[in-house]
C-alpha cells in the first residue's frame, strides 16, 4: 500500500468516525440550541439505542431493517418522559443544574443498562447484503461503513430540511429564539420542548444502533461518545446544525489521520482541535454568539 | 437553634459512628477488589462467580478448620486510589481475615506497596504487571495468576517455532500494551537472535473503538508476524473490523496474547477466525483432572457458562487459602503466609506453586489456535498447548524482587 | 441570623472534627481524611465557580499536578513533608497561570469547554510521559518522609495524617475565606453578577478573573498534593474529566452560594458512596437517583436546606 492508497484509506475512515458522530452529535446540538440544556447522559441514550436494538434482534428476532428503525424510537419514548417529569422542572435553574441533573441520568441509565443486559460483551452483526468489504480507489472498506456513511448524509439532509423548509421547523426555532413570544402567538412551547427533546434522544438512539453492527456493545459504551459529541458542537458551534457536521468531520478527520500518522497523540488530538478553536473562535466555526 | 445544632451534634457523631458489622463468630472472612462497575464489570462479575462457587463449595464441606467462609466485595472502579480505600475500609471496617482481588495492574502497583500496613494476606487473582511479584514485591502479597512475563515467554516459545523473524505488534496504549511488547520481543531476542522487531509497533488508544487505521498500517508493513495484546470490547472490535478488511487472510503469522477469553470467545461466535494461535491465563478444557472437571462442570451448572480465566482465579484464590490455613492449623495472618510460601495448590489450570522467593506461582501458560467445533458455542483450541509453568517463569533473581 | 448559623454549624464542625478520632470506628478517620481533603478541593474549584461564575470542567489539571509533584518530589528526592506541600501547589499554580490567562477571556460553557480541554491534555502528558510519571500506572510506591521543622508526626500514622490534614485544610479554607470576604473577593463576586459593569467601573476583569483561577488552582494542587500522599499514589486519572467533575457535583450538592458548600457537599457525597458501596455493586443507579431527588428538590443543596431547617421559627 503506498502513501496515495493509504491517504484514502484515512479518508474514508475519517467519514466513517466522522459521519457517525455527526448523527449523534447533531442531537446534542439542537436540544442545546432549544432546550439550552446541555445533555449529559445523551451518550447513554446512544447506548441505549445499541441494546435496544440488539434485544429487538436477538430475542424478538426482528430483522436489522426493522429493528433499526423501531429502537430509537424506543428511546425518544423515554427521553420524552424523561422532558416531562424531571428536566421540565429545572429550566428557569441556572444551566449547571442541567449538566447535574443529565449527569445523574447517565449513571442512572448506564447502571440500569448493566443489570437489564448484563456486564458482558455482545455484538449485533450486519444484515447479510452489507457484510464483507467493498473497493474504493484500491482501498478495501467495509461495506456497512458506506452504508452508515450513506445514511448520515440521508439523515443530515432529512433534518435540515425539516428545520428550515417546514412549519414544523419555523415553530421550533421560534420556540427557541423567544419563548415568552412564540406562546404569546399561539405556539405551545411545552410540547415543542418535549418533542425536541424526544427527537435529539432519537438521534443518539439511531447513531447508536447504526454503530451496533460495527462496535462492540458493552456497559459504560456511551461514556467516550458523550465527550466526543461535546467537542464536535463545541467545535462547530453549540447549538448549530451545520456545526455539527463540521466539527463531527473535523473530530473524524483527527481520528483518521491522527489515528494512523500520530497515534501516541491520538488520546490529546482532540482536545487540542478543540481548545484551538475555543481559542480562535470562541463560539465556533460555524456558530453565532 | 441552639437546640437544632444541639440535635445536630447528637445526628452526627450516631452517623460518625454507624454500626461496626460484627463478626459472626466461626467465620473466616474475605475481602475482594474487583471492577464491579463501568466498562469492565464483567471482570468484576466472573471474579464474583468463582469466589462464590468455591465458598458454597467449601461451606457445604465443613468450611476451613470448621469456620465457614463469608466473603465481602468492594469496587475498585479500575482508579488505584479507590482500590486502596477500599482495601482499608475491608480491613479496618469489615474486620476481614484475607484479601484478593484486583484486575488492573495499576491498582496493583499503587496497592501493593500499601499492604503491609494492613498486615493481612493478599492473594492477586488477576493483574498481570511483572512488578507486583517482583521490584514492588513485599511478605504480604502474593499472585496466582499468570503475569505478563509468563505469558509473553509462551508467546515467544511459540513464535520461535513458527520460524518468521519480522515482528510487530498492536496493543493498547497503556503500560499492560507497552509492557507485553517489550518482554515478548526481549525474549524472542534471546531465543532467536535474528528476529527483527518493528521499530514502528502500533498502539492505538485504550478502548479506540475503530482499529481500522491500524490494520491498513500493519498490512501495508508486510510483517511476518504480529503479537496482539489487544483484550476484552478492544480485541472484539479489532477482530471484527480486521475480519472485515481480511487481515486474517494476510501472509503473516498471528498470536493473541489473551485471545481465548470466554468473553471475547462467547461475544464474537463464529466471527473469530479459526487457525490463530491464541493465549490466555486459563482454558477450561486444558487439564483433565478431577479439580478441572468438577469446577467446569459445577460452574456450568450454576452460571450457565464456561469458565472465564478470572473466576478459576478468584476461584483457586479461595482454594489456596484454604489449603494454607490447613496447612498452617491457624487463621493467623503471619502464619498463613508462610504456609502460603512453598505451597502446591491443586487448581482447576492445574497442580501449581507458589514460590517462596517472590510469591509468584508458578502456573501453566495455555495456549492453542483457534478451531471450530460443533459441540460448542464458540471456538475452541486445538490443539492444545500447555507450557508448563517452570518453562515460561522468570526466576526470581530475574523478576528483581527483594523480600525483606 | 445567617452569620449566626454559620458561626454556630462552623462550632460544631470544629469540636466534632477534633474528635472525631476519639469516637469513631477507626476506617471513619480515612472516609473523614478524604472529606477534608476533596472538600477543599471542591472549596478552591468553588473559588471560580460560586464567586466568579465560571464553571471549571478541568481541575483536575491542579489536582493532578499537585498530586505528581508530591510523588516525585516524595520518589526522587525525599524531602521533607512541609517543603512538598509547599511546592507542589506552586507547581499546580505555575500551571494555573498558563491555562487561566487563556481560559479566563471566556465565558460560561465555552469556560467549562476550554478547561475541560486543558485538563485532558495534562491528563494525556501523565498518561504518556511514561519515563516520568510512570504512563498509566503512575507513579505508586514512594517513601513516605519526615513532615520536617521538628514536628513529630509520622505520615503512615492516620491519626496524624488526620490531624495534620485538618490542620492545612482549615488554615486553607481560613485563607480562602478571608479572600472571599476582601475587596478582591467582592470584585470577584460584582463580576459573577455583571462583568460589564464591573469593567466599566475601570477594573481589569479578566486580570481579577485570572488572580481568582491562579489562587483556585493553587489550593487545588495543595489539595492534590495531600491525597497522592494520603492514596499513596499520583495516577492519570487525578487530571481526568471524571476527576474535575467531582467538586462540580460536591459543590453543588453542599451549594454553591455556601462557602461551606463545598465542603458539605463532599462529606455527603463520600458518605453515600462509602455506604452504598457496602452493600451493592450497582451504586451507580443509587447515586444517580439520590443526585436526581437532590437537584429536583435542594435547588439550593444541603446548605440551603439548613439554613431553612435552622432559620425557621420554633
Amino acid at each position: 500500500m503506498n502513501l496515495m492508497t493509504a491517504f484514502v484509506a484515512a479518508l474514508l475512515n475519517s467519514f466513517d468516525i466522522g459521519i457517525l458522530l455527526f448523527i449523534i452529535a447533531s442531537g446534542l446540538t439542537i436540544v442545546f440550541g432549544v432546550l439550552g440544556i446541555l445533555n449529559f447522559a445523551h451518550g447513554a441514550l446512544y447506548m441505549a439505542g445499541a441494546y435496544f436494538l440488539l434485544t429487538l434482534m436477538g430475542t424478538v428476532g426482528m430483522p436489522f431493517w426493522v429493528g433499526v428503525l423501531i429502537a430509537p424510537l424506543g428511546v425518544a419514548l423515554l427521553a420524552v418522559l424523561i422532558e416531562r417529569f424531571l428536566l421540565r422542572r429545572i429550566y428557569h435553574r441556572h444551566p449547571s443544574f442541567g449538566l447535574l441533573l443529565t449527569f445523574a441520568l447517565l449513571l442512572i441509565i448506564d447502571d440500569a443498562v448493566r443489570l437489564i443486559w448484563g456486564s458482558g460483551y455482545h455484538i449485533v452483526e450486519p444484515p447479510q447484503l452489507l457484510r464483507g468489504a467493498a473497493s474504493l480507489f484500491g482501498v478495501t472498506y467495509p461495506l456497512y461503513s458506506f452504508f452508515t456513511i450513506g445514511m448520515g448524509i440521508l439523515i443530515g439532509i432529512a433534518v435540515w430540511l425539516i428545520f428550515h423548509r417546514t412549519r414544523i421547523g419555523k415553530t421550533v426555532r421560534a420556540a427557541a429564539l423567544d419563548p415568552e413570544m412564540a406562546q404569546a402567538v399561539g405556539i405551545n412551547v411545552p410540547i415543542v420542548l418535549t418533542v425536541v427533546f424526544g427527537f435529539g434522544a432519537w438521534l443518539a438512539a439511531l447513531g447508536g444502533a447504526l454503530a451496533a453492527p460495527m462496535r462492540t456493545l458493552g456497559p459504560a459504551m456511551g461514556d467516550t461518545i458523550i465527550i466526543e459529541s461535546f467537542i464536535v458542537v463545541v467545535i462547530g458551534g453549540l447549538g448549530s446544525f451545520p456545526g455539527a457536521l463540521f466539527g463531527a468531520l473535523i473530530l473524524g478527520g483527527i481520528h483518521g489521520f491522527g489515528g494512523r500518522w500520530l497515534a501516541e497523540w491520538n488520546i490529546v488530538l482532540p482536545y487540542i482541535g478543540m481548545a484551538l478553536v475555543l481559542l480562535w473562535r470562541p463560539e465556533g466555526l460555524m456558530g453565532r454568539r | 437553634m441552639l437546640r437544632k445544632l444541639l440535635v445536630m451534634a447528637v445526628v452526627a457523631f450516631m452517623a460518625i459512628g454507624f454500626s461496626l458489622d460484627a463478626q459472626a463468630e466461626g467465620t473466616v472472612k474475605i475481602g475482594a477488589i474487583y471492577l464491579l462497575s463501568g466498562a469492565f464489570s464483567t471482570y468484576g462479575q466472573f471474579a464474583k462467580n468463582g469466589i462464590e462457587l468455591a465458598a458454597d463449595e467449601i461451606n457445604s464441606s465443613g468450611g476451613i478448620l470448621g469456620k465457614k467462609i463469608e466473603f465481602v466485595l468492594e469496587d475498585s472502579t479500575g482508579k488505584a486510589n479507590v482500590g486502596i480505600q477500599a482495601a482499608r475500609k475491608l480491613v479496618y471496617q469489615e474486620n476481614v481475615d484475607l484479601l484478593m482481588g484486583l484486575d488492573s495492574s495499576g491498582v496493583a502497583k499503587g496497592l501493593v506497596p500499601v499492604v503491609p500496613e494492613l498486615k493481612k494476606p493478599f492473594i492477586i487473582t488477576h493483574a498481570a504487571s511483572p512488578d507486583v511479584t517482583g521490584s514492588l514485591c513485599n511478605k504480604y502479597v502474593f499472585r496466582i495468576s499468570l503475569n505478563i512475563a509468563q505469558n509473553t515467554k509462551a508467546a515467544a516459545l511459540i513464535a520461535k517455532e513458527l520460524g518468521v523473524k519480522k515482528w510487530t505488534t498492536i496493543g493498547p496504549d497503556y503500560d499492560f500494551g507497552h509492557q507485553s511488547w517489550e518482554f515478548f520481543g526481549n525474549y524472542l531476542k534471546e531465543l532467536d537472535p535474528e528476529v527483527v522487531l518493528s521499530a514502528d509497533p502500533s498502539f492505538p488508544k485504550f478502548k479506540a473503538e475503530d482499529f481500522t487505521p491500524f490494520i491498513n498500517k500493519v498490512i501495508s508493513d508486510k510483517p511476518e508476524g504480529v503479537f496482539i495484546s489487544l483484550w476484552g470490547g478492544d480485541l472484539i472490535n479489532f477482530i471484527r473490523q480486521a475480519n472485515n478488511l481480511g487481515f486474517f487472510k494476510q501472509n503473516f503469522k498471528v498470536l493473541m496474547s489473551l485471545g481465548a477469553a470466554t468473553e471475547v470467545l462467547t461475544a464474537l461466535g463464529d466471527q473469530m477466525p479459526e487457525g490463530i494461535w491464541v493465549g490466555t491465563r486459563y482454558w477450561f478444557a486444558a487439564n483433565d483432572t478431577p479439580t478441572n472437571n468438577n469446577f467446569v462442570a459445577a460452574y456450568k451448572k450454576r452460571f450457565g457458562d464456561y469458565p472465564s480465566y478470572n473466576s478459576q482465579g478468584a476461584y483457586a484464590a479461595v482454594y489456596a487459602y484454604k489449603t494454607a490455613i490447613e496447612k498452617a492449623k491457624s487463621f493467623e495472618p503471619d502464619k498463613i503466609i508462610a504456609a502460603l510460601e512453598n505451597l502446591t495448590v491443586d487448581t482447576p489450570s492445574g497442580e501449581l506453586l507458589i514460590r517462596a522467593e517472590d510469591h509468584q506461582a508458578v502456573v501453566n501458560g495455555n495456549w492453542g489456535i483457534t478451531k471450530a467445533d460443533k459441540n460448542y458455542p464458540i471456538r475452541i483450541l486445538d490443539p492444545i498447548r500447555i507450557f508448563p509453568g517452570k518453562d515460561i517463569t522468570p526466576t526470581p533473581q530475574e523478576s528483581g524482587c527483594n523480600m525483606q | 441570623m445567617r452569620k449566626k448559623i454559620q458561626l454556630g454549624v462552623l462550632l460544631l464542625l470544629a469540636v466534632v472534627l477534633v474528635l472525631l478520632p476519639k469516637v469513631s470506628p477507626f476506617f471513619i478517620v480515612f472516609v473523614a481524611t478524604e472529606i477534608l481533603i476533596l472538600g477543599l478541593f471542591a472549596t478552591s474549584f468553588n473559588l471560580m465557580f460560586g464567586y466568579c461564575g465560571l464553571l471549571s470542567f478541568g481541575h483536575g489539571a491542579f489536582f493532578g499536578t499537585g498530586a505528581y509533584v508530591a510523588g516525585l518530589l516524595l520518589q526522587h528526592l525525599q524531602w521533607d513533608f512541609i517543603w512538598v506541600l509547599a511546592v507542589a501547589p506552586l507547581a499546580a499554580a505555575v500551571g494555573a497561570t498558563l491555562i487561566g490567562w487563556l481560559c479566563v477571556r471566556l465565558n460560561e460553557v465555552y469556560f467549562s469547554m476550554l478547561t475541560l480541554a486543558f485538563g485532558m491534555m495534562v491528563f494525556a502528558i501523565a498518561h504518556q510521559w511514561r519515563s516520568v510519571t510512570g504512563g498509566s500506572d503512575g507513579l505508586a510506591g514512594f517513601p513516605l518522609t519526615e513532615v520536617g521543622i521538628g514536628l513529630d508526626i509520622v505520615l503512615a500514622n492516620p491519626f496524624h495524617f488526620y490531624y495534620l490534614t485538618l490542620l492545612i485544610v482549615a488554615l486553607s479554607l481560613a485563607a480562602i475565606y478571608l479572600l472571599t470576604i476582601s475587596p478582591f473577593g467582592l470584585i470577584l463576586r460584582a463580576m459573577r453578577e455583571n462583568t460589564e459593569r464591573v469593567a466599566f467601573a475601570g477594573i481589569p476583569a479578566n486580570r481579577y478573573r485570572l488572580y481568582g483561577f491562579i489562587l483556585s488552582g493553587l489550593f487545588s494542587g495543595l489539595a492534590g498534593a495531600l491525597f497522592a500522599t494520603f492514596s499513596r499514589v499520583a495516577v492519570p486519572e487525578m487530571s481526568h474529566w471524571t476527576q474535575s467533575a467531582e467538586p462540580i457535583l460536591m459543590t453543588i450538592l453542599g451549594g454553591s452560594q455556601y462557602f461551606f458548600g463545598p465542603l458539605a457537599g463532599a462529606a455527603v457525597f463520600l458518605g453515600l458512596k462509602t455506604l452504598i458501596t457496602s452493600y451493592t455493586s450497582e451504586w451507580m443507579i443509587y447515586l444517580g437517583v439520590i443526585l436526581l431527588g437532590m437537584v429536583l428538590f435542594l435547588p439550593k443543596g444541603i446548605f440551603g436546606l439548613l439554613e431553612r431547617w435552622l432559620g425557621g421559627r420554633t
